[in-house]
C-alpha cells in the first residue's frame, strides 16, 4: 500500500517507515491549505488560494513505524476538477473538507466521494471526512450528528476541526496514521495476496523512487 | 589619521548626505511616479502629504513592492525629522558610554588619543590596503571599545597580561574598523546602483514617452525598442505599453464594461436577495450555479496580495477588483470566473485605470495559451507541457532526466505559474517584469520564464527527491532576484533543431489531430 516499505526488510530493531500521499479535496476556501498549514507549520494565517496543487511533508517518528506523509493540497474550485485526477491517483489517503458553516461544501465533499469510489477500491485508500471551521459554531449549518452519520454509513473517518483554532487537526491526521498502519498489519498477514498487488501497482506506472 | 574628521560628526553627516541624496534621487524620477493619462475614480488630487489611498495607487504604478515603497517614503520623511536631532544627541546612544554631544570632544579618536598617551603607544594606522582613500568618515563601534585602567581598588596586571591585553585590544579595534569600512563601502555601492537603477529609468521613461509610444506602430518590433522593452519598462508607462502589446482584439469600449458590470451588479442584488433559499440540500445543479455565481469572486478577492493590503474587504481596491471580475463573468460565462484570475486582474488594476484593465484583461484572456488553461481544457494543456517539455529537454537535460526519474510532469509546477501568469509565484515587481517581455513575446515568453526558474535552481533542484522538488516549484524563494532570473531567462534558447515555440507547439498540434484515435488525450493513469 505505501510507495516506500522497508518493512519485514528493515534491520532489526529499527521500525519500518512508510511513505503515504494524502491528498485534500473539497470546495473553494473550506480550508485546506489552512488545515495542512496548521498540521505542518502549526499557524493559521491569511493564504493565497490554492491554484493547481501545492504541496508539504511531515514525518512522524511512531514506535511501531515512522512514517512519511506527502500532503497534496489541492484547488477547490470545481472548473479544476479535469485536471484534479492528476492530483489524486495513487493517493493512499483523502480528506474529504468541507465547511460546517456552509451546508453546500458538504454536497460537494460527497460528490468526491462518489468520485473517489469511482477509482479506488476501498481498501486503496483511506479516506476521512473532516468538517473544518468548528471556530464558526455561531454559523452552522451542518450538525455533527449529519456529518458524523454521513460519514459512518460510507465507513469513512470523521472529524470535525478548526484550522484557526487548532482543534483536532492534529487528530485527523493521527487517526489516519492508525488506519494506514492496521492496514499494513492486516496486509503483512497475508502476504501473498499483497505482494502481488504491489507489483502489479509498480509496474503500472507508480511513482519509482529510492528509499 | 589627524587628516580624518571626528567620527560621530563625519558618520552622520554621511548618512544624512545618503538619505539626501536618496530623496534627490527620488525626486528626479518622481514624474515617473505620477498617474499617467488620468487618475483612479474618486481619487482625490494630489495632496502635498500623500494620503494612504495616494500611496498605493503609486506602488502599484511603480510595480515595487509595498515594503518597499514604505521604507523609502519613510526614509524621506525621517530627514527632515532626524535633522533637528541630529545637532543635539545624534543616533550614539546606541553604545551607552559615549557621551553626548555636549562633551561631544571625548569621541573615538580623543579616546584613542588618551589611550595612546596612557599607553606610551602610538596607534599604526592599518596598512593602505585595508583603508581605501576617500573614505569620508571615521568608523565608529570602535568608540565602544573602550579599555579601562583597572579599578585602583584591585591589585595590578602582570605585565604580560596587560601587554596582552593591549595587543587584543589592538586587534579588536583594527578588527572593527576594518569591517566598518567593508560595511561603508557596501552601502555606498548600494546606493550607488539604486541611483543608477532610478536614473536609468527616468532615461527610458523620457524615450518610452516621447519616441516610442508617439510611434508605437512603426517602432515596437525595431531592435532597439525590443532591447529597451527587456530591460524593464518603466512603471509610468506601463500600463500603457501592456495595453498597446495585449491589444484590443475584442473591441471592448469603456461603455460596453459599464454595461456588463451594472449586469454584474445586478446579479450580486438578487444573489444576497435570494441566498437564504439557496440553502436546500440538492447538490449537483445549486453547487454549479453557485460556482458559477459572482458569490466565488468575493471570496477570492480578499485572498489577493494580502500582503498588499489594498484588494481586502475595506481596502481601496477591494470594489475594482470585485467590479472587473465581476464584469468579466458576465461578458464571458462560458469561461466564468476562475481561481487564479484574481491574480492577473489585480495587476492589471495596478498598472491601468478600471476601464483599461477590464480591456487588457479580457483580451488577455482570450488568448489561446489562456483560454485553454482557464477552460480548463486539460488535452490543449497537456499539448502546451508537451512543447514545453521540447525545450525543457533541450536546455536542461540533466535536470530533464532528473525529473523523469521521478516521473515529476510539468503539471505540478506550470499549472500555477501559466494560471497566474507568475503574478503570485514572483514577487510582484518581478512579476511585472515578466508580464513585460511576455507582452512582447507572446505565450512563448511564459514557458521560458519557466525554464528560467529550472535553470536559476538548477543546481538546488538536482538534489532532490519528488516531493521536494514539487514543495519548492509551488512556492519559490521570496529572495530571487530579477538580474539573476532574467540572466537565466536569457540563456534559454527557445529553438528545437531550428524549429521555434510556435512550430513546434503547431506540429504537437498535428500529431494529435492524425493520431487522435491513438493518443487519448487522458493523463497516464
Amino acid at each position: 500500500m505505501a510507495q516506500t516499505v522497508t518493512s519485514g526488510t528493515s534491520p532489526e530493531g529499527l521500525p519500518p517507515s512508510y511513505t503515504y500521499k494524502v491528498v485534500l479535496l473539497g470546495s473553494m476556501s473550506v480550508g485546506k491549505s489552512s488545515l495542512a498549514y496548521r498540521y505542518v507549520r502549526n499557524d493559521f494565517r491569511e493564504l493565497l488560494p490554492t491554484v493547481g496543487c501545492s504541496f508539504f511533508t511531515q514525518i512522524l517518528q511512531l514506535d511501531e513505524a515512522t512514517v512519511k506523509f506527502e500532503i497534496w493540497d489541492t484547488a477547490g474550485q470545481e472548473k479544476y476538477q479535469s485536471v484534479c485526477h492528476l492530483y489524486y491517483r495513487d493517493a493512499q489517503a483523502a480528506l474529504l473538507v468541507y465547511d460546517i458553516a456552509n451546508k453546500q461544501t458538504l454536497s460537494r465533499a460527497k460528490l468526491w466521494l462518489e468520485e473517489m469510489e469511482k477509482r479506488f477500491l476501498p481498501d486503496e485508500i483511506v479516506i476521512a471526512l473532516v468538517g473544518n471551521k468548528t471556530d464558526l459554531a455561531a454559523e452552522r449549518e451542518v450538525t455533527t450528528e449529519e456529518g458524523e452519520e454521513f460519514a459512518r454509513t460510507k465507513g469513512l473517518l470523521f472529524m470535525e476541526t478548526s484550522a484557526k483554532s487548532n482543534h483536532q487537526v492534529n487528530d485527523v491526521f493521527m487517526a489516519i496514521v492508525q488506519e494506514l498502519l492496521k492496514r499494513e498489519k492486516e496486509k503483512a498477514s497475508k502476504p501473498f495476496l499483497h505482494g502481488r498487488s504491489t507489483v502489479e501497482l509498480r509496474a503500472s506506472g507508480a511513482r519509482m523512487r529510492c528509499c | 589619521p589627524a587628516a580624518l574628521p571626528s567620527a560621530p560628526l563625519g558618520f552622520t553627516d554621511v548618512n544624512l548626505n545618503s538619505r539626501n541624496t536618496y530623496e534627490v534621487s527620488r525626486r528626479r524620477s518622481a514624474p515617473e511616479h505620477l498617474p499617467h493619462g488620468g487618475t483612479a475614480p474618486a481619487e482625490p488630487a494630489p495632496p502635498p502629504q500623500e494620503p494612504a489611498e495616494r500611496a498605493r495607487h503609486r506602488v502599484g504604478i511603480a510595480g515595487s513592492s509595498f515594503a518597499e515603497f514604505f521604507t523609502r517614503n519613510f526614509f524621506t520623511k525621517r530627514t527632515k525629522e532626524l535633522k533637528p536631532a541630529v545637532q543635539s544627541a545624534p543616533g550614539w546612544k546606541l553604545f551607552g558610554k559615549v557621551p553626548p554631544r555636549e562633551n561631544l570632544p571625548k569621541d573615538s579618536k580623543i579616546i584613542q588619543q588618551e589611550y595612546e598617551a596612557r599607553t606610551g603607544r602610538m596607534y599604526k594606522p592599518p596598512p593602505p590596503s585595508a583603508r581605501r582613500k576617500n573614505i569620508e568618515f571615521e568608523p565608529l563601534s570602535t568608540t565602544a571599545l573602550i579599555l579601562e585602567d583597572r579599578p585602583a581598588n584591585l591589585p595590578a596586571k602582570s605585565v604580560e597580561e596587560a601587554l596582552r591585553h593591549r595587543q587584543e585590544y589592538d586587534e579588536m579595534v583594527a578588527e572593527a574598523k576594518k569591517r566598518e569600512i567593508k560595511e561603508a563601502h557596501k552601502r555606498k555601492k548600494i546606493m550607488r546602483e539604486r541611483f543608477k537603477q532610478e536614473e536609468n529609468i527616468a532615461s527610458a521613461m523620457v524615450i518610452w514617452v516621447n519616441e516610442i509610444l508617439p510611434n508605437w506602430e512603426g517602432m515596437r518590433a525595431t531592435r532597439r525598442v525590443r532591447e529597451l522593452w527587456w530591460q524593464g519598462l518603466p512603471p509610468s508607462v506601463r500600463g500603457k505599453v501592456w495595453s498597446l502589446a495585449v491589444g484590443n482584439e475584442l473591441n471592448i469600449t469603456p461603455e460596453l464594461y459599464e454595461i456588463f458590470l451594472s449586469r454584474a451588479k445586478e446579479r450580486w442584488k438578487s444573489f444576497s436577495e435570494t441566498s437564504s433559499e439557496n440553502d436546500v440540500e440538492d447538490a449537483g445543479a445549486s453547487v454549479a450555479d453557485r460556482e458559477a455565481s459572482l458569490e466565488l469572486i468575493k471570496l477570492d478577492i480578499s485572498r489577493t496580495f494580502p500582503s498588499l493590503y489594498i484588494f481586502q474587504k475595506g481596502g481601496p481596491y477591494h470594489d475594482l477588483l470585485h467590479s472587473v471580475l465581476g464584469a468579466y463573468t458576465c461578458y464571458r460565462p462560458d469561461v466564468g470566473y476562475v481561481q487564479g484570475m484574481s491574480f492577473i486582474a489585480a495587476v492589471l488594476i495596478l498598472n491601468l485605470e478600471e476601464a483599461d484593465a477590464f480591456i487588457a484583461f479580457a483580451n488577455l484572456l482570450n488568448k489561446p495559451c489562456q483560454l485553454a488553461f482557464f477552460r480548463v481544457d486539460h488535452s490543449m494543456m497537456l499539448k502546451y507541457f508537451a512543447a514545453f517539455e521540447v525545450f525543457f529537454e533541450e536546455n536542461l537535460p540533466k535536470l530533464f532526466l532528473h525529473f523523469k526519474s521521478y516521473s515529476l510532469t510539468p503539471d505540478i509546477y506550470l499549472i500555477d505559474w501559466i494560471f497566474t501568469l507568475y503574478s503570485k509565484s514572483l514577487p510582484l515587481d518581478l512579476a511585472c517584469r515578466v508580464w513585460d517581455v511576455f507582452c512582447r513575446d507572446g505565450e512563448e515568453f511564459l514557458f521560458r520564464t519557466g525554464l528560467g526558474i529550472l535553470r536559476l535552481y538548477e543546481d538546488i533542484l538536482l538534489q532532490m527527491d519528488f516531493i521536494h522538488i514539487a514543495q519548492f516549484l509551488t512556492k519559490l524563494p521570496e529572495d530571487i532576484t530579477s538580474e539573476k532570473l532574467f540572466s537565466c531567462i536569457a540563456a534559454i534558447q527557445m529553438q528545437n533543431s531550428n524549429k521555434k515555440w510556435a512550430q513546434v507547439f503547431a506540429s504537437l498540434m498535428k500529431d494529435n489531430k492524425e493520431g487522435d484515435k491513438n493518443h487519448s488525450p487522458a493523463p497516464k493513469t
